[in-house]
C-alpha cells in the first residue's frame, strides 16, 4: 500500500507475474467460448472483446486497450458456457491462455474465479459430449492450466434464501474445499480465500470454520481475500456497505488486515463507495450486460439507450475511431460487432473513473477524497445517503 | 388623415391604495411586535420594553419603547412612508412593515435623536385611508439633553377576524417572539458581534394577571449539550448541538449561501425551550431570512426520519418574502428549490451520522423498556381481572383455543386442534380421538350467522357460549340461506341441525362454570 485516506487504500497487487494498481477493476473475460484453436475468436460479443484484448488490428484499429484489460477476472465456469466438446476441452486447457498464439498480445494479469456458484449450482462441468464431476482438484487444475495469477478456493456461496442451517452446512462444505486448495496449492501460487456473509456474524463463523477446518491460523496462509455471496445485493447499498464493512473488521481482528480484499461481482454505483471502505479490487461483468442490454455508458451511474448516444462526450478509444462509431450505430453484419466496442466503451467509462480514484487517493488528501465522493452522489438522492454514512465512518465524520 | 404624434406618461400610483393594501396584509397584533423589533434590531437597541393594555373603551394599546438611536425628521418619514426604507442592510421588506401601524386609531412617535426630541402624532389612519384621504402626520421638534430612544404607541389596532387581541398572553407573546421575531434569532451563532437586545413584555392585568413581567434575550439559545448515554431512560435527554455551518448552492451560475445550524434532541430537552401550543409542531426545519424564522421545509427531513426530533434553522437571504413577512414570496424560483435540495442533503448528513444512528437504536430500545413495561402492566391486570372472574371470557377464536384446553381436562374429553386458518369459514381442523374433524371455532354460536358463514361442510362447532339466542332462534325460523336449521338437545349435548344432519357444539363456557 502507498497511501492510505481514511479505510480507503491504494497501492500495487503483487504476483509472481504481474503487478496491478489499486483499486483495480478485473472486466470479466470468456477466453474459452466458441471457436476453435484455428479461428478462436467464436462467441458473439464475447469474440469482440477477446479482439480488442488480444489487439487483433481489424478491430483496434491501431489503439490500444491494454490499460482496460491490465487485469482480468475469468472463472472455471466459463469453459461451459458454450456446450464445448471434450476434445476442444482439453484442448483449452493444453496451453495456458497467455501462452496461446491467439493471446500472445495479452500480458494482463489473470485471476482465475472457480466458478463456483455456477458450477454447484449445474451440479457439475457439462459440455456437449462429456461431463466433469467438480471437485477442488478438478478445478485448481483447470485454473493452473489457464496460467492463472490469482487463484481462489472452490466455494458454495450463500443465497440470500438460505436458512441457517443451509449456511452452515455450505460453509463447512466451503471449509473442506479450501482444506483440499491449501494441500493442492504451493507458496509460489497468489492464493486467495474467498469469504462469504454479509455481516460480521456470518462472516466471523466463516472464517472461524476455515480456521477450524483447516486447523491452522489464517495469518500466513493467504495472500488476500475475496468476499462471495453479494451478487444478490447489487442493488442494495445498505447490505453491500454492512457487509464489506464486517469483513473488513473481522479481519483487522485476526490481524489480516493488510491483506488484500477483493469483492466478486460488484460494480457501478457503489465502487467508490467501496474503495472508501478499504476495498482493493473488483471484477464485473457488467460493461457487457450494459452493452448487450443494448446501454451505453455515460458515467459510473448512468446508460442511455446505445440510440441515444452521444459519441463525441466520450473520449474513449472506442468512441474516438471512427469506424467504431459507426459499427456502434448499426453498420456491421453482426450484432456483435455493434455491441463489442459498446462493451468496450462501457468498461473504458469504468476504468477512467477508477484510475481517477486512484488519483485521488493518491494526493493522500482526505478532503479531496471526500469531495469527490460528495460530487459524486450529490445529485443522487437514493445512494446519497449510504455515501454519506460511508464518508462518517471512514473519513473525517461531518459533525 | 391624422398626423402621427408621439405621447409619452408617466404611470400613477393610487397613493391611498397602495396603503390600504399593504396595511391590509397585516392580521396579527403579533405582527407588529414583529415589526418593532426589528426597527428596534436595526436601530442598535439594547433594550426593548413592550407594553400591551386594554384601555377602558376596550380599544387596545401598544407601546415599545427601545434605546436604540432614535430617529430625526428623515427617520420619521421613512417610518411613515409607504416602500421607502432608507435604512442600508436592515431588516424587512422594501419598508412595507411600519405599515401595519396604520391600521389603527392612532399613531404616535416619540423619540431622541443627537439632541433633538420629536413628537409625531397620526390621528385616524384607518378611518381616513377608508374615507381615501391618506393620513398625514404631525411633528415636533425640542432640544433634548436625553440618551436616544424610541417611543411607539399604537392605540385600536384591527385585528383581523381569527385574531382577537384578547388572545394576547405572556406565553402566546414569549413564544411568538422566540419562534417567529429577530427575538429567536441565530445570527449570534454566525456573527459574533451580532448584538444581543433584552425584550421585556408588561401585560395589562385584564390580557394575562400569570405574570408582572417577562424578560428575555433576543438570541435563541438551545437546550443544554448532552449527548452521552448509557441508561435508556437517559434518551429523551439527549441534545446534539451541530455546530454553525454554511452551505454553498450554485443556483444559475449565482452563489447562494445557507446558514445552518441547529440541535438533535429528546422530548424532555426539547420540553426546556418556550413553547405554546403543540410543542411538536415548533420543530423541524425553518428557513429564515434575517434570521428570522419563516416558513418550516419538514419534508427535507424525508420520511424515515421525525420533525419533532430536528431543529434547524437555514437562514438565507436569497429567499424573498410575501409583503405581510409570514410567507416566502419566490417558491418557484429556482434559489428555492436549490436550497431545499442543499438542506436534504444537509440533513442526510445529520440522519447518516453515527451518533444520530446510535440514537435512534437507543430510542428504539427506550421504546421497547416502555412497551414491555406497559405490557407487564397489562398482564398484571388480566391476572387480577382473572382472579375475580375465574375464567377469563374469550374475545377472539384464538382465546376459545385456549379454553378448550381447560375444558378438555374439566370435561375429561380430548378435542384438540390441529390446524387452525384464521379468516377461512371453518377455521379449525380438529382431531377428536382419533377422527379429523372441521370446525368453527368462534366465541358466540350466533356469530356463525351473523358472519354468513358457510355451514354446509361442518362436522362440529366450537364456541365460547351459544351466545345471542334470539339470533340462533330467528335463524331457525326463517333458515339459512336454503338450509333449513335447527338446534336440539340431547341431554347435555346441543346440536346444530343443518338439513337434517347433527352438527354437534362444544359449549365451552357451559362445562365450567
Ligand atoms: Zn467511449
Amino acid at each position: 500500500m502507498s497511501d492510505e485516506v481514511g479505510e480507503a487504500r491504494v497501492g500495487e497487487l503483487k504476483t509472481a507475474s504481474m503487478t496491478l494498481q489499486t483499486p483495480h477493476l478485473l472486466p470479466v473475460v470468456n477466453f474459452y467460448c466458441g471457436g476453435t484453436r484455428n479461428s478462436l475468436y467464436g462467441g458473439g460479443i464475447f469474440r469482440t472483446i477477446k479482439e480488442f484484448l488480444s489487439s487483433h488490428p481489424e478491430t483496434v484499429h491501431g489503439r490500444d486497450y491494454s490499460e482496460f484489460f491490465k487485469g482480468v477476472m475469468s472463472s472455471v465456469a466459463a469453459l461451459t458456457d458454450f456446450n464445448i466438446t471434450q476434445e476442444r476441452y482439453l484442448d483449452y486447457l493444453g496451453t495456458p491462455i497467455r501462452d496461446r498464439v491467439e493471446f500472445s498480445d495479452f500480458d494482463g494479469g489473470l485471476f482465475v474465479d472457480s466458478g463456483g456458484y455456477k458450477i454447484l449450482q449445474k451440479g457439475g462441468l457439462s459440455g456437449s459430449n462429456f461431463d466433469l464431476n467438480v471437485s477442488q482438484k478438478a478445478v485448481y487444475g483447470i485454473q493452473r492450466a489457464f496460467g492463472g495469477d490469482i487463484l481462489v478456493n472452490l466455494d458454495s456461496p450463500l443465497s440470500p434464501n438460505d436458512d441457517y442451517e443451509t449456511r452452515v452446512q455450505k460453509t463447512e462444505q466451503t471449509a473442506e474445499y479450501v482444506r483440499e486448495f491449501l494441500a493442492l496449492t504451493t507458496r509460489e501460487e497468489s492464493r486467495y480465500l474467498t469469504i462469504h456473509g454479509h455481516n460480521r456474524t456470518m462472516i466471523d463463523r466463516f472464517l472461524t470454520t476455515v480456521e477450524h477446518t483447516l486447523n491452522r491460523p489464517l495469518k500466513g496462509t493467504f495472500d488476500g481475500f475475496a468476499l462471495g455471496s453479494l451478487v444478490p445485493y447489487k442493488d442494495d447499498m445498505g447490505t453491500l456497505i454492512e457487509a464489506v464493512t464486517a469483513a473488513k473488521k473481522e479481519l483487522a481482528d485476526r490481524d489480516l488486515g493488510d491483506l488484500p480484499l477483493h469483492v466478486f461481482g460488484i460494480s457501478g454505483r457503489v465502487l467508490p463507495l467501496l474503495v472508501a471502505l478499504g476495498v482493493d479490487s473488483f471484477d464485473s461483468a457488467s460493461y457487457l450486460h450494459a452493452a448487450i442490454n443494448g446501454k451505453y455508458s455515460t458515467s459510473l451511474f448512468d446508460t442511455v439507450p446505445l440510440s441515444q448516444a452521444i459519441f463525441d462526450d466520450c473520449h474513449c478509444p472506442v468512441c474516438e475511431t471512427e469506424a467504431l462509431r459507426s459499427d456502434m450505430r448499426g453498420n456491421t453484419r453482426y450484432q456483435k460487432d455493434v455491441l463489442g466496442p459498446v462493451a468496450v466503451h462501457n468498461l473504458a467509462v469504468q476504468q477512467f473513473e477508477l484510475k481517477k480514484i486512484r488519483e485521488v487517493l493518491q494526493t493522500g488528501d482526505q478532503d479531496r477524497f471526500r469531495s469527490y465522493l460528495e460530487e459524486m452522489y450529490r445529485d443522487r438522492p437514493a445512494s446519497r445517503k449510504f455515501a454519506y454514512r460511508t464518508i462518517n465512518k471512514t473519513l473525517e465524520p461531518y459533525f | 388623415m391624422m398626423e402621427k404624434s408621439v405621447h409619452s406618461r408617466r404611470p400613477t400610483v393610487n397613493e391611498v391604495n397602495e396603503f390600504l393594501e399593504t396595511a391590509s396584509d397585516f392580521e396579527n397584533p403579533l405582527e407588529l411586535i414583529r415589526e418593532a423589533l426589528s426597527n428596534s434590531y436595526d436601530a442598535r437597541a439594547e433594550n426593548v420594553e413592550i407594553q400591551i393594555d386594554e384601555l377602558s373603551d376596550g380599544r387596545t394599546r401598544i407601546r415599545i419603547k427601545d434605546d436604540g438611536v432614535g430617529m430625526d425628521a428623515d427617520g420619521l418619514a421613512s417610518f411613515f412612508d409607504l416602500g421607502n426604507s432608507n435604512k442600508s442592510n436592515s431588516i424587512g421588506y422594501k419598508g412595507h412593515g411600519t405599515k401595519i401601524y396604520y391600521k389603527s386609531d392612532s399613531v404616535t412617535v416619540e423619540t431622541v435623536k443627537d439632541g433633538s426630541h420629536y413628537h409625531a402624532e397620526m390621528e385616524q389612519p384607518w378611518k381616513r385611508l377608508n374615507n381615501h384621504q391618506l393620513p398625514e402626520y404631525q411633528y415636533q421638534i425640542s432640544p433634548a439633553d436625553e440618551a436616544s430612544f424610541t417611543k411607539i404607541e399604537i392605540v385600536g389596532f384591527r385585528s383581523g377576524d381569527s385574531f382577537s387581541s384578547r388572545k394576547i398572553t405572556y406565553n402566546r407573546l414569549d413564544h411568538y417572539i422566540n419562534w417567529k421575531t429577530i427575538g429567536g434569532s441565530l445570527a449570534h451563532r454566525f456573527d459574533e458581534d451580532a448584538h444581543e437586545m433584552t425584550i421585556s413584555l408588561e401585560l395589562d392585568d385584564s390580557l394575562d394577571r400569570t405574570q408582572g413581567t417577562l424578560s428575555q434575550s433576543s438570541r435563541f439559545k438551545f437546550p443544554p449539550k448532552r449527548t452521552d448515554f448509557e441508561t435508556t431512560s437517559d434518551v429523551d435527554n439527549l441534545c446534539k448541538h451541530y455546530p454553525k455551518k454554511i452551505l454553498t448552492v450554485n443556483v444559475d451560475g449565482k452563489e447562494v449561501q445557507i446558514e445552518v445550524v441547529g440541535f438533535v434532541a429528546g422530548k424532555a430537552a426539547r420540553e426546556e425551550l418556550p413553547t405554546h401550543g403543540r410543542h411538536s409542531s415548533q420543530f423541524g426545519v425553518w428557513l429564515a431570512k434575517d434570521h428570522i424564522k419563516v416558513e418550516r421545509v419538514n419534508d427535507v427531513i424525508g420520511s424515515d426520519h421525525e420533525p419533532s426530533r430536528f431543529f434547524f434553522v437555514a437562514n438565507c437571504q436569497a429567499l424573498e418574502l410575501s409583503a405581510n413577512r409570514e410567507t416566502i414570496r419566490n417558491k418557484s424560483d429556482s434559489v428555492y428549490s436549490a436550497v431545499k435540495a442543499e438542506l436534504r442533503r444537509f440533513i442526510t448528513r445529520v440522519t447518516e451520522n453515527e451518533w444520530y444512528r446510535e440514537y435512534t437504536e437507543a430510542r428504539r430500545a427506550a421504546q421497547q423498556v416502555r412497551a414491555s413495561a406497559s405490557q407487564s402492566e397489562s398482564i398484571a391486570n388480566r391476572k387480577q381481572q382473572l382472579s375475580l372472574d375465574g375464567h377469563k371470557v374469550p374475545s377472539n377464536p384464538p382465546e376459545v383455543i385456549a379454553s378448550l384446553a381447560i375444558y378438555n381436562e374439566t370435561a375429561d374429553s380430548d378435542i384438540r386442534v390441529v390446524d387452525y386458518e384464521p379468516g377461512a369459514d371453518a377455521n379449525a381442523i380438529l382431531t377428536v380421538g382419533e377422527k379429523l374433524e372441521a370446525a368453527t371455532l368462534v366465541v358466540n354460536l350466533h356469530e356463525i350467522f351473523e358472519s354468513e358463514l358457510t355451514v354446509s361442510e361442518l362436522e362440529r362447532i366450537v364456541c365460547w357460549s351459544l351466545g345471542d339466542l334470539d339470533v340462533l332462534c330467528e335463524t331457525a325460523r326463517k333458515g339459512y340461506f336454503g338450509h333449513s336449521i335447527d338446534f336440539v338437545t340431547r341431554g347435555d349435548q346441543t346440536s346444530l341441525v343443518v338439513d337434517g344432519e347433527e352438527v354437534p357444539i362444544v359449549e365451552l363456557r357451559s362445562s365450567l362454570y
